[in-house]
C-alpha cells in the first residue's frame, strides 16, 4: 500500500429498539410497520449518533460517511443530506461523504442543488455517491424498477451537466425534460465534488463507474467478489482511457478494535450478529423487485442466498467478508494486507455496527484513531495537511 | 389428441413463438402474465377453429423487447402480427393481462374483431372489488391464489427450489412490471369501452382471488350488451379448472 491511507467512519444510524417479537418478521425493511418507531427514542438516538459522527472528526478520521435507505429499522437516514447538513457546522476537517441519495429517488436538479449547497456550506468537503438504490427502495418509492438503470444514467447525466456547464442549459431525455437547467448554487469544488458509484456488484454499475471515471465501492459482497470487481473496474476504466486511482476504490470493512482479540470478539460480535441477522433481514422479493436485475443475476444471487442461508456464524462471516475484529496490531495487519490485495488505500470503516451502544462506539473510534490510523499513515492525510496550512 | 404446431415469427424485429392448431376461422388467444400452466384448455377449440396462440414478447418462449413498455405496444404488436399472418378479422380471446390487451385492441381496432371473449380480464379499476396487486405479492403465495383447486396447477410447479423456474417467473414479472408497475389499470378504459360493439362474452371463475368475479358487472356497466358467464368452483385460472368454461368460449364463438 502506498500514498496517503484514508480512513472513513461510516455510520448507519439504525433504529435499534425493535419489538420483542421482531424475529417473527421476515423483513425489517419495506413492510416492517413504522408503528414500531418511537419518535422519543428516535430523538435520543439521533442526538447520540450525531455526537458519534462529530467525534470521528475530532479524533482525526478523514471522512464521515452517511447513506440513504427507506422504510427500515436498518437506518434512520431517509434523507442523508439532512444529517450531512447537521454535522457540517460541527466538524472542521473531515470530508462529508453522502454515499448517497439514489438519484432515481429525487428530481435530478434538486439533488444537484442539495449537493451543491452542502459543498458550499462545508467549503468543499463534500463527496457524493450515486447508488442505484437497493431493491427495497423501489418498493418504498414510486419508481419503476424495470427502468431503474436507464433512469439512473440519465439522472447522473443531468446532474453532471448542471454542475459542469454554465446555465441555463436544456436537457431532453427519456425520463426528464429541462427547459432551464440552471441550479443555484453551484458546487464549491471544481468541476464538482468527487463522485463514486456504490453498488452490490452488478456489471452495469461497474461499467457506469468506469465510463464516467467515478470511484466504485461494492457493499456486502464477499472478499473474492470484491477483488474481482476492483479488477473489473480497472480493466473497464482502461477501455475508456481512464486510470483508476487506489483511493477511488473504497474498501468497506466492519471494524472493532479492543485491547485483546478475545475482548474485541466479546464486545463486537453480538452487534455484528445483530447487523447480519436482524438489520439486514429481508425477503428475496424485496431485494429483487421485478426488473431490478437481469434474470442471469437473479439466478446467481438466488443460488448464493441458498448457500448463505442458515444461522449466523461469525467465523463464516469473518471468512467471507471484510471484517477486522481484534487488537490494534491485528487490525493494522489485516487492513494493510487487504489494502495491498485490493489495490486500495481508502478504508471505509463501519465502526458503529448494528445495535452497538455508545460506549463501544466511542471506545472503538478512539482506539482506531489512536492505535490504528497513525501506524498506517505514510504521510499526513490530505484533509489534515490542508487544515494545517 | 390435438398437438400444437410451433412456429417462429419475427414481428417488427421481435422474434416470437406462435403455437397453432386446427383449422377454420381464426381464434387468437392472448395469455396472461404467467405461462407456466400451459395451454391444455385451448386444445378442444382446435376442433372448430384455427387456434393461434402466440407468446407475448417477454413471456414464455418469445424473445424480450424492453422497449415495449406499455400496453399499447402490445396492442400494436398484435395489429402487426395479424397483418403478417394476412388475417383481416379474428375471434379474440384474452385472459387476465391478455384480456386487458384484448379489450384495448378491440376498442381501437374493432373492425378486426369478429367476437370478443374476456376471461378474468385485468386493466379495469374497481375500488369496490379491487384487483390483487400481483407485483407486490410474495412469489410463494401466488400459485395458491390462482386456483380454487390447487391440484389443477400442482403438476406445473417444481417440487423443489428450481433456479430456472424462479428465473422464468422473474422474467415474466419483469415484463409485467414494465407494463403495470406505475399503473396496474387504465383509467381511460371506462371512457372508451362503449366502443366494444362486437358480440362480447365475459368469463370468470367465481372464486377468483386475483381479479374478483364481481368485476364482471363493472365491465358490463360499460359494455351493456356483453354476456357474463361465471363458473362456480373455479378461481382465476377458470379455463384450466373448468372444461365447461372452455366449452362456453367455444360455443359463444361458434
Amino acid at each position: 500500500m502506498s500514498g496517503n491511507a484514508r480512513f472513513n467512519f461510516m455510520h448507519f444510524l439504525p433504529y435499534v429498539h425493535l419489538p420483542e417479537n421482531h424475529k417473527e418478521f421476515k423483513s425489517l425493511w419495506v413492510d416492517f410497520s413504522n408503528k414500531y418507531y418511537d419518535p422519543k427514542r428516535g430523538h435520543t438516538l439521533y442526538q447520540r449518533y450525531l455526537s458519534e459522527l462529530v467525534l470521528a472528526d475530532r479524533l482525526g478520521f478523514d471522512a464521515i460517511v452517511v447513506n440513504e435507505h427507506h422504510n427500515t429499522a436498518y437506518s434512520m437516514m431517509a434523507a442523508p443530506n439532512l444529517i450531512a447538513s447537521a454535522i457540517i457546522p460541527q466538524t472542521r476537517n473531515a470530508k462529508i461523504c453522502v454515499w448517497g441519495t439514489p438519484p432515481n429517488l429525487e428530481y435530478p436538479n434538486r439533488l444537484a442543488e442539495e449537493y451543491a449547497m452542502l459543498d458550499v456550506m462545508s467549503e468543499g468537503r463534500l463527496e457524493v455517491a450515486f447508488p442505484l438504490g437497493t431493491g427495497m427502495e423501489y418498493w418504498a418509492n414510486p419508481i419503476n424498477p424495470t427502468t431503474a438503470r436507464e433512469r439512473h444514467r440519465e439522472s447522473i447525466a443531468i446532474i453532471l451537466q448542471a454542475w459542469t456547464q454554465d446555465g441555463p442549459t436544456k436537457f431532453f431525455g427519456e425520463f426528464y425534460t429541462y427547459r432551464f437547467l440552471n441550479p443555484w448554487p453551484r458546487p464549491y469544488q471544481k468541476p464538482h465534488p468527487p463522485c463514486y458509484i456504490v453498488g452490490t456488484g452488478s456489471p452495469e454499475t461497474v461499467e457506469l463507474a468506469a465510463e464516467l471515471g467515478f470511484g466504485y465501492s461494492a457493499v456486502f459482497v464477499t472478499k473474492q467478489r470484491a477483488l474481482e470487481l476492483n479488477r473489473k473496474l480497472r480493466e473497464r476504466a482502461s477501455s475508456y482511457g481512464r486510470t483508476i486511482r487506489p483511493d477511488q476504490m473504497p474498501l468497506g470493512v466492519i471494524t472493532y478494535v479492543a485491547e485483546t482479540k478475545q475482548k474485541a470478539e466479546d464486545e463486537g460480535i453480538e452487534h455484528i450478529r445483530y447487523f447480519f441477522e436482524d438489520a439486514l433481514r429481508t425477503t428475496p422479493e424485496f431485494l429483487n423487485p421485478p426488473g431490478y436485475i437481469s434474470v442471469e443475476q437473479l439466478k446467481i444471487r438466488a443460488a448464493l442466498a441458498d448457500k448463505l442461508h442458515g444461522k449466523f456464524d461469525f467465523d463464516a462471516v469473518n471468512e467471507a467478508f471484510f471484517c477486522a475484529v481484534g487488537t490494534p496490531d491485528q487490525v493494522v495487519d489485516q487492513l494493510s494486507q487487504w489494502g495491498e490485495t485490493m489495490g486500495t488505500n481508502h478504508f471505509n470503516l463501519m465502526a458503529a455496527v448494528g445495535n452497538m451502544p455508545n460506549w463501544k462506539v466511542v471506545k472503538n473510534l478512539s482506539l482506531i484513531a489512536e492505535e490504528v490510523i497513525p501506524r498506517m499513515r505514510t504521510t499526513a492525510p490530505v484533509a489534515r495537511r490542508a487544515a494545517a496550512e | 389428441m390435438t398437438e400444437f404446431k410451433r412456429e417462429t415469427l419475427t414481428v417488427n424485429g421481435v422474434k416470437i413463438i406462435l403455437l397453432t392448431a386446427g383449422s377454420g376461422e381464426p381464434l387468437l388467444f392472448l395469455h396472461g402474465a404467467g405461462t407456466f400452466h400451459g395451454f391444455e384448455f385451448a386444445k378442444p377449440w382446435a376442433d372448430k377453429f384455427r387456434v393461434l396462440l402466440p407468446f407475448h414478447p417477454g413471456f414464455g418462449e418469445s424473445a424480450d423487447d424492453p422497449a415495449m413498455n406499455d400496453i399499447h405496444d402490445y396492442v400494436m404488436h398484435y395489429v402487426e402480427l395479424l397483418d403478417l399472418l394476412g388475417l383481416d378479422k379474428v375471434n379474440l380471446v384474452g385472459f387476465s393481462l391478455g384480456g386487458y390487451i384484448a379489450a384495448k385492441f378491440a376498442m381501437e381496432h374493432g373492425h378486426r374483431v369478429r367476437k370478443l371473449v374476456l376471461v378474468g380480464p385485468a386493466g379495469l379499476r374497481d375500488d369496490k372489488h379491487p384487483t390483487a396487486d400481483v407485483l407486490g405479492l410474495p412469489g410463494e403465495q401466488l400459485p395458491a391464489m390462482l386456483v380454487s383447486n390447487f391440484d389443477v396447477i400442482k403438476p406445473y410447479l417444481p417440487t423443489k427450489p428450481d433456479l430456472d423456474f424462479i428465473g422464468d417467473r422473474y422474467r415474466e414479472m419483469t415484463t409485467t412490471a414494465r407494463l403495470l408497475w406505475e399503473h396496474p389499470y387504465d383509467s381511460k378504459l371506462p371512457r372508451y369501452l362503449h366502443r366494444l360493439t362486437m358480440p362480447t362474452l365475459l368469463v370468470w371463475g367465481e372464486e377468483d382471488q386475483l381479479i374478483p368475479s364481481q368485476q364482471a358487472e363493472t365491465w358490463r356497466r360499460f359494455i351493456p350488451k356483453a354476456d357474463i358467464k361465471i363458473f362456480k368452483g373455479a378461481g382465476h385460472l377458470v379455463l384450466d379448472e373448468k372444461r365447461e368454461a372452455s366449452d362456453a368460449v367455444q360455443n359463444f364463438l361458434a
